[in-house]
């Protein structure tokens, strides 16, 4: 599917937030692409993301020669939760696709992470305000992603929707891909879902490395996004980030 | 552990959701979070526990009880584990129903044997679409048994009046489980229940885990094809990028491209990012030739040299169906690539009955045989000897209008 995007669309860019979907990808970007990320990954950065994700960012971008893009984003003090993300985290990333002119951009959600998400196709268009007309998506018959973006739109590309939880630390395992320590446990807790400093809190676990978190996965019956704060305020807020433009 | 991918399918609101739901409550395959949301949104709409809900998440589907888009949900049941893929019953959505089932292997077909619903058009008319798509194995859930005092005799009238259509469109229906379930009372879902002693089958699930175990996949045929998506550059190399549709692809071998023809030698094969001697139907592969191919191989195909059925069609004899009528050209998308060409109507065929017309004025949401004259050549073959090369979409002024299945080609 990357390559796929890669050779349909002109200006193809990815969101790497540094946490284990996003990375994970690359890394099969990087299978893909014989040794090197084919297109800019974006990250959007409201400064108060966690010290150890800078260090992981900055390490991988020197590994893996990445060509970085850091958008920073406002936070505005009042706002928290979903209206925060939508507000700053889409208006920075609404900015940055427009200033380079990205018609596609590759975006590392999983069908299991949440039932709003479950409903996405693997390419999936947005028009110029970022807006998902989830009443009407386009068919994808088998495989046939023949969907265009708009003059000012851009496609969504969903590259890893079919992974689960468990399948992204499966393949980080198999593949040693670096991971962001904040997933490890530290004093009985540790990140299951990585978000910015204000809205993601750790869940108690004490899986030390990858083995113990696949093993931790398999008989878990907490919601893996239990510790983001913008998914439980209401039922629908999933929808409404999405339907803004929210990856 | 292989994931079977099983569509459930039927008619709006005979239960497509809620069995859905219902089964991922009863093998513990969903949070209990998402079933506790589930729960109080049923509440906060006025409405008996909706199980669907774990589904059918956006507000509009939950506020209108429909479900609008297709969705997959993973259920582990013993041995096995499926992706189920719940779709939209409505006539309407369509579109999105095709969509969602063209990824399945087996479909679970929902009637409901509540007396004011029963066999619907639309039920028929989502195994004539299933049967289109490969879909040859199929389990019938008669759902809603509670609302008729799991009657016995209700379940074999249903039964007798499906398989009439069932063989009248090709699908032997002595093969076709029927189990007779409610997917809100979880009769039948994960075990046999008390309710339908009369039933000497086995539960839902049950049945799914056995189709998944001994259903024949309607494999292709052996045949190396790999479809490509175009080139990329490795180096001052440029590879072949392309998946392998079906058969093996080696390094070394000789090969032939379609439509331009070229025949070459492969001296490098990358797949996932290494070096290797082979590659496998379902994987995707990086190919360098000994010699360079300049041409725009977007939806070309590459061929074993000595397999002597690759050849360039100009004619196509299909089954398409469609979901809007035809008012502008059609144009139709191959491979990914859009083929100019004229589509001459042979025979109407009326998917709510199986019955055939004459070339009169075909209607939406019908299933017609069409001959199609193509502009340029493709690499078509016939559906049953290659399901990826046998296949096509409909669009019209740029929207999905249909699909299409290849019975013959021809130059």
């Amino acid at each position: 599917m990357i390559r796929e995007a890669k050779s349909r669309f002109k200006n193809v860019a990815a969101l790497w937030s540094m946490g284990k979907d996003s990375t994970a990808m690359l890394s099969i970007a990087r299978k893909a692409f014989l040794g090197k990320v084919p297109f800019p990954v974006i990250h959007i950065d409201n400064s108060i993301d966690f010290p150890e994700t800078y260090q992981f960012r900055e390490n991988l971008e020197r590994m893996w020669k990445l060509d970085l893009i850091v958008e920073k984003s406002k936070i505005k003090p009042n706002l928290s939760g979903a209206a925060c993300c939508g507000a700053n985290k889409s208006a920075a990333l609404k900015k940055v696709m427009s200033k380079y002119g990205f018609d596609a951009l590759i975006v590392s959600i999983r069908r299991d992470e949440h039932a709003i998400r479950a409903k996405e196709r693997y390419m999936s268009p947005r028009d110029e305000h970022f807006r998902w007309n989830y009443r009407d998506q386009p068919a994808e018959m088998w495989g046939d992603y023949s969907q265009s973006p708009d003059s000012k739109g851009h496609i969504r590309v969903h590259p890893l929707l079919d992974f689960n939880e468990i399948d992204i630390w499966q393949y980080i395992q198999k593949n040693k891909v670096p991971v962001n320590p904040l997933y490890f446990s530290r004093n009985g807790f540790r990140y299951r879902s990585l978000g910015c400093t204000r809205c993601t809190s750790p869940v108690r676990s004490n899986a030390n490395n990858v083995k113990e978190i696949i093993k931790e996965l398999e008989t878990t019956t907490v919601e893996e996004r239990s510790g983001r704060d913008q998914d439980k305020e209401q039922e629908y807020s999933m929808q409404k980030l999405r339907e803004l433009g929210y990856m | 552990m292989r994931i079977n991918r099983i569509v459930v399918l039927g008619n709006k609101d005979h239960g497509k959701s809620t069995i859905i739901g219902s089964m991922l409550i009863a093998t513990k395959s969903v949070s209990e979070e998402r079933v506790k949301e589930a729960r109080r949104q049923s509440k906060r709409l006025g409405k008996r526990f909706e199980p669907g809900f774990i589904l059918d998440s956006f507000s509009a589907e939950r506020e209108g009880g429909l479900t609008i888009d297709a969705s997959m949900a993973q259920i582990k049941y013993r041995d096995s584990a499926f992706e189920l893929i719940d779709v939209p019953g409505h006539e309407e959505l369509i579109k999105n129903m095709v969509s969602g089932a063209s990824y399945a292997k087996f479909a679970i077909l929902a009637v409901s044997a509540k007396r004011s619903e029963g066999i619907c058009p639309q039920t028929k008319r989502h195994v004539f679409l299933a049967k289109m798509l490969g879909i040859n194995n199929i389990i019938v859930a008669v759902n809603k048994m509670d609302t008729v005092g799991y009657s016995e005799s209700r379940f074999n009238e249903l039964k007798h009046e499906l398989c009439i259509f069932l063989d009248r469109i090709g699908i032997e229906s002595k093969n076709v489980k029927f189990v007779p379930i409610s997917a809100y009372n979880s009769d039948n879902l994960a075990s046999v229940s008390k309710n339908i002693r009369w039933h000497s089958g086995k539960s839902l699930l049950e049945e799914m885990r056995i189709l998944s175990k001994h259903g024949n996949d309607a494999a292709s045929d052996g045949n190396l094809r790999v479809i490509l998506q175009g080139s990329m550059m490795h180096g001052t190399d440029s590879l072949l990028i392309g998946n392998v549709a079906s058969g093996t692809v080696k390094a070394g071998s000789m090969v032939r491209i379609l439509p331009i023809g070229t025949a070459s030698r492969i001296s490098t094969l990358f797949v996932k990012g290494q070096k290797r001697r082979y590659a496998n139907a379902g994987e995707n592969v990086a190919i360098k030739l000994d010699s360079q191919v300049s041409a725009d191989l977007r939806g070309a195909v590459v061929y074993n040299y000595d397999y002597k059925n690759a050849n360039v069609a100009n004619h196509l004899d299909a089954l398409i169906f469609m979901t809007k009528k035809i008012k502008v050209g059609v144009s139709i998308k191959f491979n990914g690539i859009e083929l100019n060409g004229k589509v001459k109507i042979k025979t109407v065929i009326d998917t709510a009955d199986g019955s055939e017309n004459g070339p009169k004025h075909e209607q939406p949401l019908n299933a017609a045989v069409v001959r199609i004259e193509l502009e340029h050549g493709v690499p078509a073959e016939p559906f049953n000897s290659s399901k990826e090369l046998g296949r096509f979409v409909l669009y019209q002024a740029g929207k999905f209008s249909g699909i299409g299945i290849i019975s013959s080609v021809s130059k």
